[in-house]
């Protein structure tokens, strides 16, 4: 005989009541109010030496009484007859696992737990449900789909499905859980099916996963989410990361001095930590718990690319990998006669325009001879400003430079020089002196094209307080691929961009000499020329620090690259694509070519911090009632099963009518009993 | 306790306590201006300064102070366990006093105070004001007799957060006996509102003691049921789970970043006016610090 609410069995115990019944004779009947029982068990009243027992009968009957009452509310079933199977369910459950597989994983036994969880959960599937497994750090990924599931047979699905669980490992992503919610809602949002959907999230629920997609987001009908997560034994986390100087920062010298930040988990009681550079001696860094400290790292021993933090309970974040920013060449070419320090020349004022930072070193090389441009200045120069009476060879330098794909500057400093550009591009210019006024402004503005965009913010595009003294009108009518990017007020063009085999000549119809405009005094002078520069080089943006799953830009060129990731497994890529494969922390080297990029684990999984499930509740996710308990479903089918047999034989019915049958008996006697003897006499 | 009146009791104990005014963070639009802004896209027009406007062509926003410094509201507990009390007044008596000299205080420190008192569900509910009459509707409402049932702080504390939207300073006044884990998610919820939320915890000396001298049946207050104990062979074990209790209690409230005040019907009003004044000015530089960070 089995039991579906066995617990009730233990109101048999009950039976001790009518025993002391029949032995006490008199308790006190005092009595106290007190606010709450709650930490109060009863203490036994004591009792009279009476050993004897009177009424044996009906002692043992009212224990019986007891006993089958605590037999029927413990609703017995017998297990022999359960060879019927379940009932048809109907259409079944539609599940999508998330298994989360971030850094944060790594932690403890954390993914074993997760392992076990999503195995029992695909084991108890019925054969009408349908399982989708979708693993996800940065990004979700489809691991088994809807349509693999259904197409399996139904006795394989869940073999299939255990097979592709065991294909997963956590890596050193960060906790994308709103990217991946999403992505799982929309696979269940199909409107022609009816089915209940559920999402069930297989995760560590850390404090650092990102949820801020989810505000505002519209979720199907029909579907929940369970919250379902591993908890570690141990809270304390310290994370490691390193700080590095901002792209403006002036370039690095053999002082340069390395900041890291160090966080503690609130839940931590230790707040000492030991930092390392290999093979140098440890330092200490004091981060209280639940605050985040920056340190200043001494001085690292050659070669070293990594500093280690020790004295926490979890060793995923505890490695950041450092490299010395790294200085990128961009040389400019000027092809004319300015002397250096003239102040009165347009090369005084581009010099300094592009002093060294920590990641860029522009150096202006100016070309004043008259013979051509030698080829190996002209392959390695990123930008060509041209000045005042070039000679012939000179101009068909800067023409093949910008035919291989490079953007030439021409400041016009007169009328005739606008003859020199048109010798460049080889078509027709007229240009002409515009009549003096008192000075002119830019007023229309392509704020579209790249070399104005970062302009367009109403708080930056105020170019009204640069006048020009003097500016050169040109004729365009002959130029129908040119693309005018500013108009002084006159409508005269300003800066025309004009194309060149791969490459653009820009035409500035005035200079920055002091004479002509006050161009170079302006906070625009700057950013303008740096983005020349940028647009003419292409070089893509390249960041101290990277992120795992980062993309990274990679250099133009011809020949093909190959990557060299932190485990030495080498990829190929192509020039001047994105670089994804960014899963590993650790020190990556492009060849050829001495470009090395760093990535380390985002800052975020460091603070694994269990989230509550207050968070999801106010961020509107409909989790489901049990969310916050952790449910075995296989016990769950096996006590649906239990419930559906104990409904059939209803043997709790039989129990009571016993206990009704034996409570008459006891009345019956107990009146005889009462009838029998003396009645007190009352005074 | 020996004073009567709710009111002169509250203000007898404020007396001494005037530690001057702290300055709103939020800006209103009431009638004190404290600077000009210039207009940028997307600010209400409503609060442009149109004469600046026609006279110099500039757009700018007037910025005012808010009108009151502080929302508190209080969270008086009235259900039946707060009905005891060992030494002439009860828990309730004792919760409602330092509801009345905290409403005073904040008062008169030109705060607005609201006031809610529950026992399953909520009993009475003033928002919070700060306005003439304002002070004696509460006093009236905390004099009105408690006739509670069970602790339950879910229901309650959810129609809270419903009614009250802009975030503020909350102070719970309950003996909190009831199981932690019912205690942790409405009071998780009240801090995800963003509250600062400040728990009392009043105790009546008789429940941390359990002094009591015959054996005798208990009577639960809530539920009415009954056991019969012995004190002397009782105590230990009830301290014990007391004991428990409590530090579940603090630690729950530790976690939710609650600050935790337990208080015994003993100790003078004062202690709790200077435990809740210390809690703000810690938490004061805590803030400061953070912002400064």
């Amino acid at each position: 005989m089995n039991f579906l609410a066995p617990l009730f069995l233990a109101g048999a115990l009950a039976v001790i009541g009518p025993i002391l019944f029949h032995l006490i004779r008199r308790t006190t009947r005092e009595v106290t109010p007190f606010s709450t029982l709650m930490f109060l068990t009863p203490s036994p009243p004591r009792i009279t030496k009476r050993s004897r027992l009177e009424n044996l009968w009906l002692l043992l009957l009212r224990c019986l009484a007891l006993v089958l009452l605590a037999l029927a509310f413990g609703r017995p079933f017998l297990r022999e007859t359960a060879h019927s199977p379940l009932p048809p369910a109907g259409e079944g459950r539609r599940v999508v696992l998330l298994i989360d597989t971030s850094a944060s994983l790594r932690r403890e036994k954390l993914w074993d737990d997760l392992r076990a969880k999503a195995e029992a959960r695909l084991r108890a599937a019925k054969p009408t449900d349908a399982f989708t497994i979708v693993a996800f750090d940065l990004t979700p990924r489809d691991v088994l789909t809807f349509e693999d599931w259904n197409k399996a047979r139904p006795d394989e699905r869940t073999a299939l499905a255990l097979q592709r669980l065991g294909t997963l490992k956590p890596g050193s992503g960060a906790t994308h859980l709103d990217a991946a919610l999403i992505h799982a809602a929309e696979l269940l949002d199909q409107p022609e099916q009816r089915a209940p959907a559920e999402i069930v999230v297989l995760s560590d629920l850390q404090e650092g996963a990102r949820l801020d997609a989810l505000q505002g987001f519209v979720w199907p009908k029909n579907v929940t989410v369970s919250l379902d997560a591993v908890v570690a034994k141990q809270h304390e986390n310290a994370g490691l990361a390193w700080l590095p100087e901002g792209d403006d920062a002036t370039p690095a010298t053999a002082d340069t001095v390395f900041r890291l930040r160090v966080t503690n988990s609130a839940e931590a009681k230790r707040e000492q930590f030991k930092l390392r550079w290999p093979g140098a001696p440890e330092f200490d860094a004091y981060v209280p718990a639940g605050k985040s400290r920056i340190v200043r790292a001494p001085k690292p021993p050659p070669g070293a690319d990594r500093i280690a933090l020790t004295g926490d309970d979890a060793d995923f974040d505890n490695t950041a990998f450092i490299l010395p920013p790294q200085t990128v060449n961009t040389p400019i070419l000027f092809l004319g006669t300015d002397a250096d320090e003239d102040t009165h020349a347009s090369l005084y004022y581009l010099r300094r325009a592009f002093p060294p930072t920590g990641r860029q070193k522009v150096e202006i090389t100016a070309h004043r001879a008259v013979e051509a441009v030698p080829a190996f200045q002209l392959q390695q120069a990123q930008l060509l400003v041209l000045g005042d009476a070039p000679s012939d060879a000179a101009l068909a330098s800067a023409a093949q430079f910008v035919r291989e794909g490079k953007i030439a500057l021409v400041p016009l400093a007169d009328a005739s020089s606008a003859q020199a550009a048109a010798k460049l591009l080889g078509v027709s210019l007229p240009a002409t002196e515009a009549p003096a006024r008192d000075y002119a402004m830019f007023a229309q503005i392509d704020f579209t094209h790249p070399l104005f965009a970062p302009f367009a913010d109403p708080r930056f595009s105020d170019f009204t307080k640069i006048h020009f003294w003097h500016h050169r009108r040109l004729d365009l009518s002959g130029l129908k691929d040119a693309r005018v990017l500013a108009k002084f007020d006159s409508g005269d063009p300003a800066l025309v961009q004009l194309p060149l085999g791969s490459g653009s000549v820009v035409l500035l119809a005035t200079t920055w000499r002091p004479a002509d405009s006050q161009l170079a005094l302006s906070s625009k002078f700057l950013p303008l020329l740096h983005a020349l520069l940028d647009q003419s080089s292409r070089l893509p943006a390249v960041h101290a620090q990277y992120f795992v799953g980062d993309e990274i830009a990679l250099p133009p060129g011809n020949t093909p690259l190959t990557i060299r990731k932190p485990d030495g497994a080498e990829v190929a890529a192509q020039p001047g694509a994105k670089f994804a494969q960014t899963d590993l922390p650790g020190i990556y080297a492009v060849r050829p070519g001495t470009m090395r990029f760093v990535v380390n684990v985002a800052p975020e999984e460091s603070r694994t911090s269990p989230l509550g499930a207050e968070r999801f509740t106010a961020l509107g996710v409909p989790l489901s009632r049990d969310a916050a308990s952790t449910v075995n479903a296989a016990q769950h089918e096996a006590r649906a099963a239990a419930v559906e047999l104990e409904n059939r034989q209803k043997l709790w019915r039989w129990a009571l009518l016993a206990c009704l049958g034996v409570l008459l008996l006891e009345t019956l006697i107990a009146g005889s009993l009462s009838r029998h003897s003396p009645q007190p006499v009352e005074t | 306790m020996a004073i009567r009146n709710l009111e002169l009791r509250a203000r007898t104990v404020v007396e001494g306590f005037w530690h001057g005014l702290h300055r709103s963070p939020y800006h209103g639009f009431s009638v004190e201006f404290t600077e000009y802004r210039p207009y940028s896209p997307g600010d209400d027009p409503r609060y442009l300064d149109w004469k600046l406007v026609a006279r110099t062509d500039r757009y700018f926003i007037k910025k005012f102070e808010d009108e009151t410094n502080l929302r508190c509201h209080l969270l008086v507990d009235a259900s039946r366990s707060m009905m005891f009390g060992s030494r002439g007044y009860t828990k309730a008596d004792y919760a409602r006093t330092l509801a009345a000299t905290l409403a005073w205080f904040l008062h008169h420190q030109g705060d607005a105070t609201g006031l809610l008192t529950f026992d399953g569900a909520v009993r009475e509910y003033l928002p919070a004001r700060h306005r003439p009459g304002h002070l004696r509707q509460l006093m009236l409402a905390l004099e009105k007799p408690m006739e509670g049932r069970a602790t339950d702080l879910t229901a309650p504390l959810r129609r809270m957060t419903e009614l009250v939207r802009k975030r503020g300073l909350v102070v719970l006044i309950s003996d909190l006996l009831a199981p932690v884990a019912e205690l942790d998610a409405p009071l998780a919820l009240l801090t995800a509102g963003g509250h600062e939320v400040i728990v009392f915890q009043v105790l009546d000396p008789a429940e941390l003691d359990f002094d009591f001298p015959t054996a005798s049946r208990f009577e639960d207050l809530e539920t009415g049921r009954d056991i019969f104990l012995e004190p002397t062979t009782a105590r230990r074990d009830y301290q014990r789970r007391l004991g428990e209790h409590l530090d579940a209690v603090k630690a729950t409230c530790q976690r939710l970043g609650i600050t935790h005040v337990q208080l015994s019907t003993a100790q003078p009003m004062e202690l709790a006016l200077f435990d809740f004044m210390k809690a703000r000015a810690d938490r004061g530089k805590i803030v400061r610090r953070r912002a400064a960070a």
